[in-house]
């Protein structure tokens, strides 16, 4: 059969790239977040934690240094993650369904894939403009407040805290992309980290004893430990409850590369699942 | 030429269920087709296959002689869709809704600015144009519906009952809308259970129910193959079973019955001339006949005749 497909009524046109809609997407998608309330939200959140830990350092008689006034603020940074991963990933696939919205975007010549690399990229952005704000007030509060110069541990657990956040924003996606209702994928993403998670990875390493590095969260305290000198090592404390019976406790640390590892294979997988899940929905009703 | 949508051997199946059944169908080129059939006989399935929003069980799809079933991004390069009653993003304007979605087909900025004005006129949303859509009626979405199927001058247009749901008011505006449509040289497919729309809007019609193919042709051939007519006549007299009893035993009458004191109907089978013998026979019989009239459309009669042999 000849294809024609490129002929319009008036003449010929030419579809953009793949790449093209990706940032077609985005764009369009970084404007949701502009002017919804979810934004300014999470931006309204993450003042009020600014606030408060300032005022708290502000008020403390023990002197600081610098890097150690940063670590005040980076150990609020995976709640906001969280927060952050839940707002802008949690319904971002279901919603076209849900809402309907997929009846006016899924007839356009785009591929699912561009619309799910569009939209996660708009979701990176937003999460990244919101830990960037985050850190550069943590960084001028630290050298406003503490004493001596800053390290560049605190650009590594920026980055850390960047890549812990792409990998969440994934893991939200593919929760996005198998439930039915937006509130539900909202819910069930919140829950999945700080619940869950947060659950699974004490009851492997604390009851269990073992090491729990494969699980997300896990990895994602990586971004706080690094602001440690020097870095914490696991250990294992034996201490004894009287009869003869003793207690372990078990202190485990992500391992800086190991987290790194951890949270790409998150991102990959989760991504890589998500897009099987958005291609095979069909927009039945 | 490639005719704009072909449609051979679909298939959809739900689970043993097939709501679209070995349907074939060709649209001609610069036609505008209603795709006729009663709720769940197929039609938005087999729409929803052509926009790539379902995938078939089996069988292909043609748009502009590419399959959406195989590569959907290349078939829908050259159609405007209106599926359902589509939502908007409320955060969006008219324009920047269609500057989203002309943007993502590759409409360079000024042809978006010029087209987005046009269709905007012809939809009658200027005046909303720059008010975000979250509160707009359901009437006014599928205005902006239908401008943004038309945004990049497709040579295909689809469209999923348009006037569904709409409160007669919309239902007039959106047909005055596709009846400018059908002045342009579009080819249009559009699915609805309206027959006096279709026989209205349409130059060409396919039926369908139960997923398969019942009748499809112009218009005017299938309006043309209807031979029976209902007739619907007031008397002076009241409607009793003996006057039924009467009137049943006149040549050619059939499916008789009672449609109020004074009121019944029936139908007879033969054109105009069967037709004029009819009134002439109800008044040899002593009936005074105040009034004698086609009732129905001559699409609905072939179409009820259609579903009722498919069952």
């Amino acid at each position: 059969m000849e294809a024609n497909a490129n002929a319009t009524k008036n003449g010929t046109k030419t579809l953009p790239s793949d790449l093209q809609q990706v940032g077609v997407v985005a764009k369009y998608d970084v404007l949701k977040y502009l002017r919804s309330r979810r934004l300014l939200g999470i931006l309204i959140i993450e003042a009020l934690v600014l606030v408060l830990i300032t005022a708290l350092v502000a008020t403390s008689d023990r002197p600081h240094t610098v890097d150690e006034v940063i670590s005040q603020y980076i150990g609020f940074v995976s709640i906001l993650i969280v927060l952050g991963a839940t707002l802008f990933g949690g319904d971002a696939i279901v919603s076209e369904y849900q809402n309907r919205t997929g009846f006016l975007l899924f007839p356009n010549p785009v591929k699912k894939s561009s619309i799910l690399a569009g939209k996660f990229a708009s979701s990176v952005a937003a999460m990244s403009l919101m830990l960037l704000i985050y850190y550069a007030v943590a960084i001028v509060g630290g050298l406003l407040m503490g004493d001596g110069g800053m390290s560049t541990r605190v650009f590594a657990s920026l980055g850390l805290a960047l890549l812990y956040g792409i990998s969440a924003i994934a893991v939200a996606f593919l929760i996005s992309s198998i439930m039915k209702g937006s509130t539900g994928a909202l819910i069930l993403t919140f829950a999945l980290f700080f619940l869950i998670f947060s659950i699974a990875t004490s009851l492997i390493g604390q009851l269990g004893g073992i090491k729990p590095w494969f699980m997300l969260d896990f990895s994602g305290g990586s971004l706080s430990y690094i602001m440690n000198n020097p870095y914490p090592v696991d250990s294992v404390d034996t201490i004894g409850i009287g009869s003869g019976m003793s207690y372990t406790i078990y202190n485990y640390f992500p391992e800086v590369y190991l987290s790194i590892a951890v949270m790409l294979a998150y991102t990959v997988v989760s991504l890589v699942l998500a897009y099987v899940f958005f291609q095979r929905r069909q927009m039945a009703a | 030429m490639t005719e704009p949508i072909v449609i051979s051997k679909l298939t959809k199946d739900f689970g043993g269920f097939k709501a679209v059944d070995d349907l074939s169908l060709t649209v001609p080129h610069r036609s505008f087709m209603g795709f006729l059939g009663p709720n769940g006989a197929g039609k938005t399935t087999s729409i929803k296959i052509l926009t790539n929003m379902l995938s078939a069980t089996s069988g292909e799809a043609y748009l502009n002689g590419v399959d959406v079933t195989k590569d959907p991004k290349t078939a829908l390069a050259n159609v405007g869709a209106v599926v359902e009653t589509p939502e908007f993003y409320p955060y969006l304007t008219p324009r920047e809704t269609l500057a989203y979605l002309g943007e993502l087909r590759g409409m360079r900025k000024e042809d978006i600015d010029r087209r987005s004005k046009e269709v905007l006129e012809t939809v009658k949303m200027t005046e909303w144009a720059d008010k975000r859509i979250g509160k707009f009626s359901k009437g006014m979405k599928q205005r902006i519906a239908i401008a943004q199927a038309i945004l990049h001058e497709p040579a295909v247009i689809i469209l999923d009952e348009p006037t569904s749901g709409l409160d007669p008011r919309g239902m007039v505006e959106v047909r005055e809308i596709l009846m400018e449509l059908k002045k342009a040289d579009y080819t249009v497919f559009m699915s609805s259970h309206l027959l006096n729309e279709v026989q209205e809007v349409c130059t060409d019609v396919a039926l369908i129910n139960r997923g398969k193919l019942l009748r499809a042709g112009t218009v005017a051939d299938l309006v043309g193959q209807v031979t029976v007519r209902r007739i619907e006549v007031q008397t002076m007299e009241k409607v009793t079973g003996e006057l039924l009893n009467k009137v049943s035993k006149l040549e050619g009458v059939t499916e008789l019955r009672a449609a109020g004191e004074n009121h019944f109907i029936f139908s007879i089978d033969g054109g105009n001339e069967a037709q004029s013998k009819a009134l002439t026979d109800l008044q040899s019989v002593g009936l005074k006949v105040v009034s004698f009239k086609e009732s129905g459309l001559a699409l609905e009669t072939l179409y009820m005749s259609l579903i009722k042999e498919s069952r």
